[in-house]
């Protein structure tokens, strides 16, 4: 008796205990998209169907976080949901559809579009909109929808409207401070010299840009105003002052000044022009960032005998080590997420980004390249732009932080050194 | 005589009763719930099988006492006659060891299955970037003998619109597993009939 209990019971148990099958690793493909040529009413210009699909297409595909269908591969070219489906493209593997119209031009010059987005395997329309915009201002519409679908797809923040500060050396004598789209276009030159120019940041709202600049001798900051293009320095004391980072709440720079050639770390109030040592130590303390809720900074010191990364309080200067792993780390940086902190790792003379949870202990290096520096991340905190080096040319590279993919920006005259992503 | 059998009944009825409770604690020790996995599972039959062992463990002795008591003189003979009983006596353990392995077997075919469905899964499910977050959800799959995808559930979203999606669409792009065609009956019926899929953001334990 006591045994067929036992049986039974044990037959019932598998019901009970279901098995469980466990998935961490992913896929290494992409999300593939279809951008459908826009549909066009017959008032409209017939090129701009297909213009602002193109557009959108162009831009989605800018850091190869997607795959695209061809055109020529499209069984049809729907711009209403009538007129789409599924079948269509899931027969082609496409796993989102990007469909519009442009419906008219007024006498304003304003068009009217409208666009919707298809999840294909779960057979839903995620996303329908309309935007109305200028004519001549086509780019800057499909940069909004391109947006909007991108948050649709990935839950992450869209980036096609961002900028990229960088410094361009033309030649030894010749320094440049240059703003631009993120994807390369309308570049504007802020500011030209014959000295080095430096460690450019963006102020939180995207009005301005810190920098240093070495034309009056020595290493000193300058605020520059986008808008009107003057700047304005913020020599302290007199001392060599470098590497200011603009705090996310907008009121204060983390920069580094050197009494007595021992470079330390200070916090400066832009509205009070006050001076706040932060660390005082006769090793170099340098490259400092702020944590996204601006009560921690992060710099590189060598007070242990090698660059190595370390994190203070704001307000109880309390001091942390981060990196323990290898010889050089250093250019630290928080993720927007404050969780994760990326910077330059140095390992047998190769010099690489890497990335570490703050609650792990192990790092992981994500470029392959062996010159590497000056990481940043994109706002949404998927993206790194960093600068290396072919020869002597610098130029600069990207990487997704899955890794899935690589790419390195378009090469312009002169090498280009210290990517900032704007927020 | 009637006293005799009621008695009798009455002690029958004690004794089948205290049996009964016997069996219900024998079955506690089980510890089977609905949250065990697999492993645990199998590794419980196993154990469970192999209880009634100890009970056997003495019975070897009493061999060789009695064998001592035959007086057998001559070494090889009574290695003979201990090596015979053992065998003789030994042969439920012989049949524990059969099913045993048949366990273990059937373990195996259903790791192999398993990480067939796991390699599948993992090649069409493009993880979203969770950042730093440890996001972990459980859906229940309902499988045809024939391997067909009759139904899926989110059983436990991660709390994350954009990692569950990312699972749906995933489960969405399988509709078959072939695999299980030709699996034992009895085997797709206690493990693939039903089971849960885990995704998890990373391999990492909060």
């Amino acid at each position: 008796m006591k045994r067929s209990l036992i049986i039974l019971f044990l037959a019932s148990s598998n019901i009970f205990s279901i098995l469980e099958i466990e998935i961490i690793k992913g896929s290494d493909s992409l999300s593939k998209v279809a951008f459908v040529p826009f549909g066009i009413e017959e008032n409209v210009n017939e090129n701009y169907g297909e213009q602002i699909s193109n557009l959108i297409e162009k831009n989605m595909l800018l850091f190869g976080e997607f795959e695209n269908l061809d055109k020529a591969e499209m069984l049809s070219f729907p711009d209403s949901e009538e007129d789409f489906y599924y079948r269509d493209w899931k027969i082609m593997g496409v796993d989102y559809s990007v469909i519009g119209r442009v419906n008219s031009v007024n006498a304003l010059g304003n068009l009217n579009i409208s666009y919707s987005l298809f999840n294909i395997n779960r057979r839903i329309k995620i996303l329908e909109g309309e935007i109305v915009g200028k004519e001549n201002n086509i780019e800057g519409i499909a940069k909004i929808i391109s947006n909007r679908i991108y948050e649709k797809i990935t839950g992450l923040k869209g980036i096609f409207d961002t900028k990229l500060a960088y410094i361009v050396n033309l030649d030894t004598e010749t320094y440049q401070m240059c703003i631009s789209d993120i994807d390369g276009k309308n570049e504007q030159i802020l500011f030209t010299s014959a000295a080095p120019i430096m460690s450019p940041d963006w102020s939180p709202d995207r009005k301005k840009i810190a920098y240093v600049s070495f034309e009056n001798g020595l290493a000193e900051i300058f605020i520059q105003d986008l808008a009107s293009g003057e700047r304005e320095s913020i020599q302290t004391l007199g001392m060599t002052n470098s590497a200011p980072v603009w705090s996310p709440d907008g009121k204060s720079l983390a920069l580094v000044v050197s009494f007595s050639g021992n470079p330390d770390i200070f916090s400066y109030s832009i509205n009070n022009k006050r001076l706040v040592r932060l660390t005082n130590h006769y090793g170099i303390d340098t490259e400092p960032s702020w944590s996204p809720d601006s009560k921690k900074i992060i710099f590189t010191s060598d007070r242990s005998g090698s660059p190595q990364l370390y994190e203070i309080n704001t307000q109880s200067k309390r001091k942390k080590r981060l990196t323990r792993d290898g010889n050089y780390n250093a250019r630290g940086r928080y993720f927007p997420d404050g969780k994760s902190i990326f910077f330059v790792h140095g390992n047998e003379g190769n010099f690489q980004i890497a990335t570490k949870k703050l609650s792990s202990r192990f790092i992981e290096t994500l470029t392959s390249t062996s010159l590497d520096e000056s990481p940043t991340i994109s706002p949404n905190g998927n993206i790194i732009i960093y600068a290396t080096k072919e020869g002597s040319k610098g130029y600069l590279g990207g990487i997704t932080l899955d890794g899935k993919s690589r790419f390195s920006l378009p090469v312009k005259n002169g090498s280009v050194r210290e990517p900032a992503w704007s927020p | 005589m009637n006293k005799i059998l009621t008695s009798f009944n009455t002690f029958a009825f004690i004794l089948l009763f205290l049996s009964f409770v016997f069996s219900v604690f024998s079955i506690t020790t089980l510890k089977v719930d609905e949250t065990q996995s697999i492993k645990v599972n199998f590794y419980e039959l196993i154990e469970s099988v192999e209880q009634p062992k100890r009970l056997s463990e003495a019975r070897p002795k009493e061999t060789i006492q009695q064998a001592d008591l035959n007086k057998i003189e001559k070494n090889s003979e009574v290695k003979k006659s201990l090596d015979f009983k053992k065998y003789k006596l030994n042969k439920p353990d012989i049949k524990r060891e059969l099913s045993k392995i048949k366990l273990s077997k059937e373990r195996e075919v259903i790791l192999k299955i398993s990480a067939i469905i796991q390699d599948k899964i993992s090649s069409v499910w493009i993880k979203p970037n969770s950042l730093s977050k440890v996001l972990a959800a459980k859906v229940l799959i309902n499988l045809a003998p024939s391997g067909e995808v009759i139904n899926f559930e989110m059983v436990e979203p991660s709390n994350d619109k954009f990692f569950d999606e990312s699972v749906l669409i995933a489960i969405n792009k399988i509709s078959f597993f072939e695999e299980i065609l030709g699996l034992d009956r009895k085997l797709f019926e206690s493990n693939f009939r039903n089971f849960k899929l885990v995704f998890k953001s990373s391999g990492e334990i909060e």
